[in-house]
């Protein structure tokens, strides 16, 4: 595109003018933002808060941006490519925090004492030669997508409860898991409910304990962002927490209290299902979705407990860097604290 | 005008021959290196080069140095090497013999090598979860991965070095009533030679890259699964420093097969 004199003064004005409104009323002007997201049931916080226009209200322009694991969203948020997301405290998330590129700033999914959780699970060969209960992984092969990732945190965290030791078994992606432990290459994971009643609804897969049962409160997920939006873009921040925390009480009432009844709930899981399992009818996905709903955390709170267990096991694997403090990757000044 | 020519001055005629030809220099190669290095560690510590984007070589050397102290270094090595070395061994002496037969048979080739072209564009990392299915999780898979990588480039290249085998020699020697064995022998796999070792290049970087990704599934000790745990910790110092002994690695290989090229192509004007 050429543009003559008078065209290139009169579009530099136009931006002014509207550089100017912006500045002018902040709060009706809308921010753009872009959430990061994986098709996971855990991430409807965010889903609902962006259908149901709570963003829209609290002023943000949100654009979703969806991912294929956790990894890569802290990696886009250290890049400046996405501004918010939601994903499990991971290895690489801690050593972007201790670079100066990221913060936690609430917490999302949970596991909750009567709540369906995490399971584990072990392949039907195992099953078979006598493995029923979580003590039985003694020696066997246990897979986790990386070292440093949430399975490997629960399983070892079982392990250590149990007495037992476990033969991790890096195998990259959740796809890669499930059909290694379908064929028997493995023996035992652990992993949300959705995906462990669907296998162990399989036979070819068994669930043979609880998540809940070694990590009673253990807060699953987290909400995060880049340094730069935690210090110096406080009331984007908070407007964001906000909106998010408004989709968190709606699916919370709805998936996991059941306060809203039949209707509500399958409101929801219409909603849900625009984002996760597009590829399935809506009939085969809503049980999937249903039994996927954990408890998201009201109000975003951090449940600083549960996250210091998780940084001082990284420190104790020597995952991470022995002096990083827990206070360069956790924000504790946006939301409540349990 | 003959007249003219004669009365011409003699021109001394300057030589014209040489060159086109590489000659070894030393130390250009390393003076490129250290430059480059010694940019990037002074733009990290200045901070033009934000930390985030690369980690300073110093810290690199450190992480390097540790892994060697704790012995670390040689269980990632050891076990990388020995696939590395299994796995190709199997794929280069299957590539090479059958890219013998399918220069020297008209049969087989026309038999095998619409075969070879399906098989050497299909991304071998997407078999990986077949082939952790069919040959195990532990080290079967591994090796099969890298032979099959190093196995297609090699059948190409050792095909077309035997076809590329100057004919008028094997003309000459079937005139001086040479047997078939003696020509395939003494004429074929000579002149084949070159161009099977610069393929061999080429198949075994390809079967370091293959490493990386062997290691995907179910290892927790090699390199490649040193770069990716330190990939995925986003732990810049540990994954350059594994990056390193790969590009290490690579050097150590091209040395290797410059030092099999002298000694088996003296023959070479």
């Amino acid at each position: 595109m050429r543009l003559n004199r008078r065209q290139a003064v009169t579009l530099m004005g136009g931006t002014a003018a509207a550089a100017a409104t912006a500045l002018a009323a902040p709060a009706i002007a809308n921010t753009p933002l872009v959430v990061g997201a994986l098709r996971f049931t855990s991430h409807a916080g965010t889903f609902t808060a962006f259908e149901r226009g709570y963003f829209a209200e609290a002023g943000l322009d949100v654009e979703l941006r969806f991912f294929d694991a956790a990894q890569p969203m802290a990696v886009a948020i250290a890049s400046g490519d996405v501004d918010y997301a939601v994903t499990a405290m991971t290895g690489g998330l801690i050593s972007l925090a201790n670079r100066g590129a990221v913060r936690v700033i609430g917490g999302a999914l949970q596991e909750e004492p009567g709540v369906t959780g995490q399971k584990f699970l072990v392949s039907d060969a195992a099953f078979q030669d006598g493995v029923t209960s979580t003590a039985a992984l003694d020696g066997r092969r246990f897979a986790i997508s990386q070292a440093g990732s949430s399975f490997h945190y629960m399983g070892s965290k079982m392990a250590a409860a149990e007495n037992i030791t476990l033969n991790y078994t890096p195998l990259q992606s959740v796809g890669n898991i499930i059909s290694s432990l379908r064929s028997g290459q493995v023996d035992g994971w652990a992993i949300v409910p959705h995906i462990a009643l669907a296998l162990g609804g399989s036979g070819a897969v068994h669930i043979i304990g609880d998540v809940a049962d070694y990590l009673p409160n253990y807060q699953v997920t987290t909400v995060f962002t880049s340094t730069a939006n935690a210090n110096d873009e406080r009331e984007m921040t908070e407007n964001f927490l906000g909106a998010f925390s408004r989709g968190v009480d709606d699916f919370n009432a709805a998936m996991v209290d059941s306060a809203l009844g039949d209707g509500g709930r399958d409101e929801m899981v219409r909603l849900i299902h625009n984002y996760v399992y597009t590829d399935r009818e809506y009939d085969a996905a809503a049980p999937s979705i249903i039994n996927g709903s954990m408890r998201l955390t009201p109000g975003a709170a951090l449940n600083l407990a549960s996250l210091q267990d998780q940084f001082d096991w990284f420190k104790s694997e020597d995952l991470i860097d022995q002096d990083i403090a827990f206070e360069t990757v956790v924000d504790t000044s946006y939301v409540e604290t349990i | 005008m003959t007249e003219i020519q004669t009365d011409l001055p003699k021109q001394p005629v300057p030589f014209r021959g040489g060159g086109f030809r590489p000659r070894p220099i030393r130390f250009v190669g390393l003076a490129v290196f250290i430059v480059l290095i010694a940019l990037i560690e002074w733009g990290v510590r200045a901070g033009w080069i934000s930390n985030l984007t690369l980690p300073r070589p110093s810290d690199v050397l450190a992480t390097f140095g540790e892994l060697y102290r704790t012995g670390a270094l040689w269980d990632h090595l050891s076990i990388s090497l020995s696939r590395l070395v299994v796995g190709s061994a199997i794929g280069v002496s299957a590539g090479i013999g059958l890219g013998i037969l399918i220069g020297l048979f008209s049969l087989i080739r026309a038999g095998l090598v619409p075969l070879v072209a399906a098989i050497f564009p299909i991304p071998k990392i997407a078999l990986l979860p077949l082939f952790v299915i069919w040959f195990g999780i532990d080290e079967g898979s591994k090796y099969a991965l890298i032979a099959l990588g190093t196995f297609t480039p090699t059948v190409v290249a050792t095909y077309g070095a035997v076809e590329n085998v100057d004919r008028t020699l094997i003309r000459m020697g079937q005139s001086f009533g040479l047997s078939w064995l003696s020509i395939v022998r003494k004429i074929v796999l000579p002149g084949a030679m070159p161009g099977i070792l610069s393929g061999l290049r080429i198949s075994l970087a390809i079967g370091i890259i293959l490493l990386v990704a062997a290691e995907m599934l179910g290892a927790t000790h090699g390199v490649g699964a040193y770069i990716l745990q330190a990939g995925s910790l986003y732990d810049l110092e540990r994954l350059f420093a594994g990056v390193t002994i790969l590009s290490v690695l690579g050097v150590t290989v091209s040395f290797l097969i410059g030092q099999v090229e002298k000694h088996l192509l003296d023959w070479r004007v």
